[in-house]
C-alpha cells in the first residue's frame, strides 16, 4: 500500500511538473502576445526529437537538455518573425488557425526526418536503476527528471521574479502601453516571451522523452492536456496554471492507475465540472479577449 | 444588422428566402448538374468522390454557421459528424434497421443531445476558451469511439450496417445500397439543409449571430443574450453536422474512429477557409477543392500533411477570405482586412 502511494504521488508530481512547464509556456506566450499557440505540442515533440538526436550522436542526456531547448527557441524566433508578426492586427481566430496549420507542418516534418517508429532516448548508466524509498522502490531516471523539472521551475521563478526582463514581461502582459511609456521596448519583450515559451515546450519535450518514449504525434495529447491546464487555471494566469497542472497531473495519474483505458475522459469531465462552477477558470482574471 | 428583411416587399420568393435571384438560379443550375451527373458519368469512382464532397460540404457549411456567422471556432467539428454516424449506425444495427428516416432523425437528435451540455459549458467560458474546449471535448469523443470496443468496435469501426430502402411517404424509391440512389438521396438532403440554413442565417436570428461575431460587448448592450444565441448557433451547427454524419454512414456503410480525429478536423476547417467563411456556399467549393487536392496529393506523396498544413498557413496569411474573397482582390475599393 505504501509502495503504491509513493508511486502515485511521485508519478503525479512528474506528470504535473511536465504540465506546469507546458502550461506556463503557453500562458507566457498568450499573456504577452495574445496568441494561443496550437503548435506548442508539436514544438514539445520537436524538443524530444532534438534531445534524442543529441544523445544519438554521442551527447549526454544533460547536454541534450541544454541544446534542444535552444534549437527549439531559435525556431520559435523564426516562427514569431515570419508567421506571428503579420497576424498581430488580425482577429485571434486567424492565429489559432495559422498555428493549427503549423502544427501539422511540424508533425509532417518530424515524420519526414525521423520516421514514424517509436524512439527511445538513451539514458546514462546511473539513471537506469531503481532507488529504494523505505519499502517502495522507484526508478532513478524519474527522480532525476523530477529534480530537472524542479530546477526548470525554480529558474523560471527567478527569471520572472528577479530579473528586469521577467519583470518587464509580467508588466507587459498586464498593460503593454504603460510599459512602453516607461521606455521599455515592448516588442522586444513580447518576442522574448514567445521564444521563452517555445524553449519551455522544448525543455518539456526532452524531460518527457524518457517517460513516455518519443513518437511523432506525442505532442497531440500533450497539447490537449496543456489546454485543459490553461483553461482550468484561467487563461493568462501563471499561478492558476501551476495549480491546475498539479491537479490534472494527480487526477490523470489516479485515473490511469485505476481505469487505464478511458482515463482522459475522467480528466475532461473534471474540466467540464470546474468550468461549470467557475467559467473563467480557478484564477481567471475575468477577461478573455 | 440589417433591417432590409422588414423593409423589402415580401412578394418575390427570392426575397423571401434572402439572397439574390442570381444566387438561387446558380444554386438551381448546380443542383440540376449534380442530379444528372450519375447518369452521364459512367465512372463510379467519381460519383463516390462527388458524393463525399457533398457530405463534407454539408459539414463545412455547418462549421461556417459557427465560424463565419457566429464568430466561434470549432477545431473538431468532424467529431459531431462522427457522433451522428455512430448513433445512426448503432440504431440501425441494434434497434431498428427498417427506416432510413427514423435512423437519420435519431442520428441528428442524438448529436444535438450530446452537443447541448457541451455547448452549454463552452459558451460560458468566452471566445478563445471556447475554441480550446472544442478541441478537448472533440478528443474526448474520439477517445470514447476509439476505446469503447464493445460498443463501437474500436479501431475496426462499426460494420455490418443494414441497407434499408429509401422510402417517401411509404413509397419505396430505391435501396440505399445502390450508389446512384444514395447519391441522389444525399443531394436531396443537402438541398433541404442548405435552403433551411440559408433561411435561418438570413432571418433576424442570423442577424443576431452576426452582431455577436462583430462585437460581442455591443451586442449584449442592445439586450441580446449573447450566451443563449451562441448556444443556438452551436446547436444549429452540430445538428447539421449530425445530419451529415447520418448520411456519411449510409453512404459508406461503415464508420471508424478515424473520421473523428484531429487531423480530419483540420481538414474541415481548411474547407471553410479555402472556400471563404461567412458565405454558406463557399464551404462547398472549399470541400470540392480540398477533397480533390487530398486525392491528388496522397497519390504522389506520403507527407501530404505538410502540404495541407502549409496551405492552411498560406491561406490565412494571404487569402483569409478564401475563393469567395478572390473577386474582392481585383476590386480596388475593398481592402482584404477584416
Amino acid at each position: 500500500m505504501f509502495a503504491i502511494t509513493v508511486d502515485i504521488i511521485l508519478n503525479s508530481l512528474v506528470l504535473g511538473g511536465i504540465f506546469v512547464i507546458m502550461g506556463v509556456g503557453l500562458n507566457i506566450i498568450y499573456g504577452l502576445n495574445r496568441v494561443m499557440n496550437l503548435a506548442h505540442g508539436a514544438l514539445y515533440a520537436l524538443g524530444a526529437y532534438f534531445g534524442f538526436s543529441v544523445v544519438a550522436v554521442g551527447g549526454n542526456y544533460f547536454l541534450a537538455l541544454l541544446i534542444a531547448p535552444i534549437i527549439v527557441g531559435i525556431l520559435g524566433l523564426v516562427i514569431e518573425r515570419v508567421l506571428i508578426t503579420p497576424m498581430r492586427k488580425r482577429s485571434m481566430i486567424y492565429t489559432l488557425i495559422l498555428t493549427y496549420g503549423l502544427m501539422f507542418v511540424i508533425d509532417g516534418l518530424i515524420k519526414f526526418f525521423w520516421g514514424v517508429e517509436t524512439r527511445f532516448i538513451h539514458l546514462p548508466e546511473f539513471m537506469q536503476g531503481t532507488v529504494s524509498l523505505g519499502s517502495a522502490s522507484y526508478p532513478v531516471f524519474r527522480l532525476v527528471i523530477l529534480i530537472g523539472i524542479a530546477a526548470v521551475v525554480a529558474a523560471l521563478m527567478l527569471l520572472l521574479g528577479r530579473t528586469r526582463l521577467g519583470i518587464n514581461m509580467r508588466a507587459a502582459s498586464e498593460i503593454p502601453e504603460m510599459v512602453s511609456a516607461c521606455g521599455v521596448n515592448v516588442r522586444g519583450v513580447q518576442i522574448s516571451g514567445f521564444v521563452l515559451g517555445c524553449m519551455l515546450a522544448g525543455t518539456a519535450g526532452v524531460l518527457a522523452g524518457p517517460l513516455f518514449t518519443v513518437f511523432p504525434i506525442m505532442g497531440h495529447d500533450m497539447l490537449i492536456s496543456s489546454f485543459v491546464v490553461v483553461v482550468i487555471g484561467g487563461l493568462g494566469s501563471l499561478r492558476g496554471a501551476v495549480i491546475a497542472a498539479l491537479m490534472i497531473g494527480f487526477v490523470q495519474t489516479l485515473a490511469e492507475f485505476f481505469i487505464t483505458e478511458m482515463a482522459m475522459v475522467i480528466v475532461y469531465m473534471l474540466m467540464a465540472l470546474i468550468l461549470v462552477i467557475k467559467p473563467l477558470g480557478i484564477l481567471g482574471e475575468g477577461k478573455f479577449e | 444588422m440589417s433591417n432590409m428583411e422588414q423593409a423589402a416587399p415580401r412578394s418575390l420568393i427570392f426575397e423571401r428566402l434572402g439572397g439574390g435571384k442570381a444566387m438561387w438560379i446558380t444554386t438551381a443550375v448546380m443542383v440540376v448538374i449534380l442530379a444528372v451527373l450519375p447518369f452521364i458519368l459512367p465512372n463510379r469512382f467519381y460519383i463516390r468522390l462527388v458524393n463525399e464532397i457533398m457530405i463534407y460540404g454539408l459539414l463545412a457549411m455547418s462549421l461556417d454557421v459557427l465560424l463565419g456567422y457566429t464568430g466561434l471556432l470549432s477545431f473538431m467539428h468532424n467529431a459531431y459528424l462522427g457522433l451522428g454516424a455512430y448513433a445512426t449506425g448503432l440504431f440501425m444495427i441494434h434497434i431498428w434497421p427498417e427506416s432510413i428516416w427514423v435512423a437519420m432523425l435519431v442520428g441528428t437528435v442524438f448529436t444535438m443531445a450530446v452537443a447541448l451540455p457541451v455547448g452549454w459549458v463552452q459558451v460560458r467560458t468566452g471566445g478563445l476558451a471556447f475554441a480550446l474546449l472544442t478541441l478537448a471535448f472533440g478528443m474526448m469523443f474520439y477517445t470514447v469511439a476509439w476505446k469503447w470496443y464493445d460498443l463501437t468496435g474500436g479501431d475496426d469501426g462499426l460494420m455490418g450496417l443494414p441497407q434499408p430502402d429509401i422510402t417517401l411517404f411509404g413509397l419505396k424509391l430505391a435501396s440505399s445500397g445502390n450508389s446512384t440512389a444514395i447519391y441522389l438521396f444525399t443531394l436531396a438532403i443537402l438541398l433541404i439543409c442548405f435552403v433551411f440554413t440559408w433561411r435561418v442565417i438570413h432571418s433576424p436570428l442570423g442577424a443576431v449571430l452576426e452582431a455577436i461575431r462583430e462585437n460581442e460587448e455591443r451586442a449584449s448592450f442592445v439586450g441580446i443574450n449573447v450566451r443563449r444565441y451562441k448556444l443556438i448557433g452551436w446547436m444549429l451547427a452540430c445538428g447539421l453536422a449530425g445530419t451529415a454524419g447520418s448520411i456519411y454512414i449510409l453512404y459508406r456503410g461503415y464508420t471508424g474512429p478515424g473520421v473523428m480525429g484531429a487531423f480530419e478536423g483540420a481538414g474541415v476547417l481548411m474547407m471553410v477557409l479555402l472556400g471563404g467563411m461567412g458565405t454558406l456556399w463557399g464551404p462547398f467549393i472549399g470541400a470540392a477543392l480540398f477533397i480533390v487536392l487530398k486525392d491528388q496529393l496522397s497519390s504522389w506523396t506520403q507527407d501530404w500533411e505538410i502540404f495541407i498544413g502549409a496551405i492552411v498557413i498560406l491561406l490565412v496569411l494571404f487569402l483569409p477570405k478564401g475563393v469567395a474573397g478572390v473577386p474582392a482582390l481585383f476590386n480596388r475599393q475593398s481592402g482584404g482586412e477584416d
